[in-house]
């Protein structure tokens, strides 16, 4: 019997939901940071969306959000010109990275040393975070807002994708640009895969695969609607993707197949990622809210739970619940 | 005919009355120094530590029952852009972001009811 999708909602946020980020797989479960418009970014775990706390300090929207792998740190990105890092176990502010222009972007390197910094003034920075009062090493060249800067190469490279409509590839120590990239309209989001060096960019309707070293396209899928986030499952079996008609979309990654789209969100979705171990994908909306959906329908995982039709009839049930969504599956 | 997947519960969502990460999480028991920073350099001894941390519940004390003083009393904040207020202090909340003043004096008037940002005053004074 086919099961239909429950998507978790996490509330809390009161504007729309403009990025979020999931940690590592810690000893503690993974974690998952939410930014959103009304400044004040939330941490939740990963697995049920539970609410941690929230990180108060920010005096405008938060634009970007990112945890370290271990999610002891997070960075926020927003529009008062600062980006913020965090102690994110005990919701700490740790330190203000004042700069020109609304932030946009924070990413943290592996070993969460270095700091990395874009938005509306057109330059990247470096922070050493264990400098933090030094200058930061600055890369200009972008000549547009940048959405979003990663690293990528074990942290010896840059990937920054900017409304000028480029994605450049940078070397760290010369900081000059190694490979660019150029469409005919503005990147919406960019996801960058290390296993297996891929990165997913999202512009109009597609959803474009690229071999993140090279930026050699691997291949391009177009969507039924505009598409403002997608992500790559880490098995590679499949990618997810949302944007402007409300609706989460799961397309088969080797075949290109549109698999199933589902509706929830009451607003366009602005960001979507799996979570580390691909049981489970977050999207966040201009609805301000999260939504969690499981990969595999009716699997017993986080707060879902696989019921088998004898038991939904049972008297012990009574702890269960069915939550309507409305979903709409493609047979 | 497909069933919807249960769920055993929802989601919680924030607490209204705080910012959240519970002291007494597991995760932040394990990963919270017990001791403070500043006194995490190699060769401090237990007794220091405990003589730092006896300063700093003393200095913590005394900053709480300022806040109770100033109950009711007519406060001068000094903040930045070289603004100066006063104002009939009520109370700070849990996290000491916001107090909450009445008859705040300003350049352009008298606020009846206003919250200052704590992060915003530089310091403030007040008659005992």
């Amino acid at each position: 019997m086919a099961m239909r999708q429950t998507p978790l909602t996490c509330s809390g946020h009161t504007r729309p939901v403009v990025d979020l980020a999931f940690s590592g797989i810690t000893p503690y479960g993974y974690f998952l940071i939410s930014a959103c418009k009304d400044g004040k970014p939330m941490l939740r775990q990963g697995d049920t969306g539970d609410w941690i706390g929230t990180f108060l300090g920010h005096k405008g929207a938060v634009w970007g959000a990112t945890l370290n792998n271990e999610a002891t740190k997070a960075a926020t990105a927003a529009a008062d010109f600062t980006a913020k890092v965090w102690d994110a176990v005990t919701g700490d502010e740790v330190l203000t990275l004042a700069h020109k222009h609304i932030v946009k972007s924070v990413n943290f390197t592996q070993d969460s040393s270095c700091l990395l910094t874009g938005g509306n003034d057109k330059i990247i920075r470096i922070y050493d975070l264990n400098k933090p009062e030094a200058e930061p090493q600055e890369i200009t060249g972008h000549t547009s807002a940048i959405k979003k800067a990663l690293w990528c190469k074990n942290d010896t490279q840059i990937l920054s994708a900017a409304d000028d409509k480029t994605v450049r590839l940078w070397d760290r120590n010369s900081t000059e640009v190694v490979k660019q990239l150029s469409f005919d309209m503005s990147v919406s989001s960019m996801e960058y895969i290390p296993d297996g060096e891929v990165l997913v960019i999202t512009y109009g309707k597609t959803i474009a695969f690229y071999n993140a070293l090279s930026l050699d396209m691997i291949k391009t899928v177009d969507a039924p609607a505009s598409i403002h986030s997608a992500s790559l499952h880490p098995d590679k079996e499949f990618f997810v993707a949302g944007g402007d008609d409300f609706k989460l979309y799961k397309f088969d990654y080797g075949t290109k197949e549109e698999l199933e789209s589902y509706k929830g969100h009451f607003g366009p979705v602005h960001c979507v990622r799996f979570s580390p171990d691909g049981e489970l994908y977050a999207s966040g909306s201009e609805d301000g809210t999260l939504r969690l959906w499981q990969t595999a329908v009716g699997k017993t995982y986080g707060l879902w739970k696989c019921v088998l039709p004898e038991e939904l009839v049972s008297e012990n049930s009574d702890t269960i619940y069915c939550t309507p969504a409305a979903p709409e599956i493609k047979a | 005919m497909s069933t919807l997947v249960t769920v055993l519960r929802l989601p919680r969502g924030p607490d209204p009355n705080g910012r959240g990460f519970d002291p007494n999480s597991p995760r932040f028991v394990a990963l919270c120094p017990t001791t403070i920073s500043a006194s995490t350099e190699t060769g401090t001894d237990s007794v220091e530590i405990g003589e730092e941390q006896r300063a700093r519940s003393a200095l913590r004390e005394s900053f709480l029952r300022t806040l109770i003083a100033m109950t009711n009393k007519q406060v001068q904040f000094h903040m930045y852009e070289r603004v100066k207020v006063e104002a009939k202090f009520g109370a700070s909340d849990i996290d000491v972001l916001n107090f909450q003043v009445s008859e705040l004096q300003t350049p352009i008037g008298v606020q009846k009811e206003a919250l200052l940002r704590c992060q915003d005053v530089i310091s403030y004074s007040f008659d005992l």
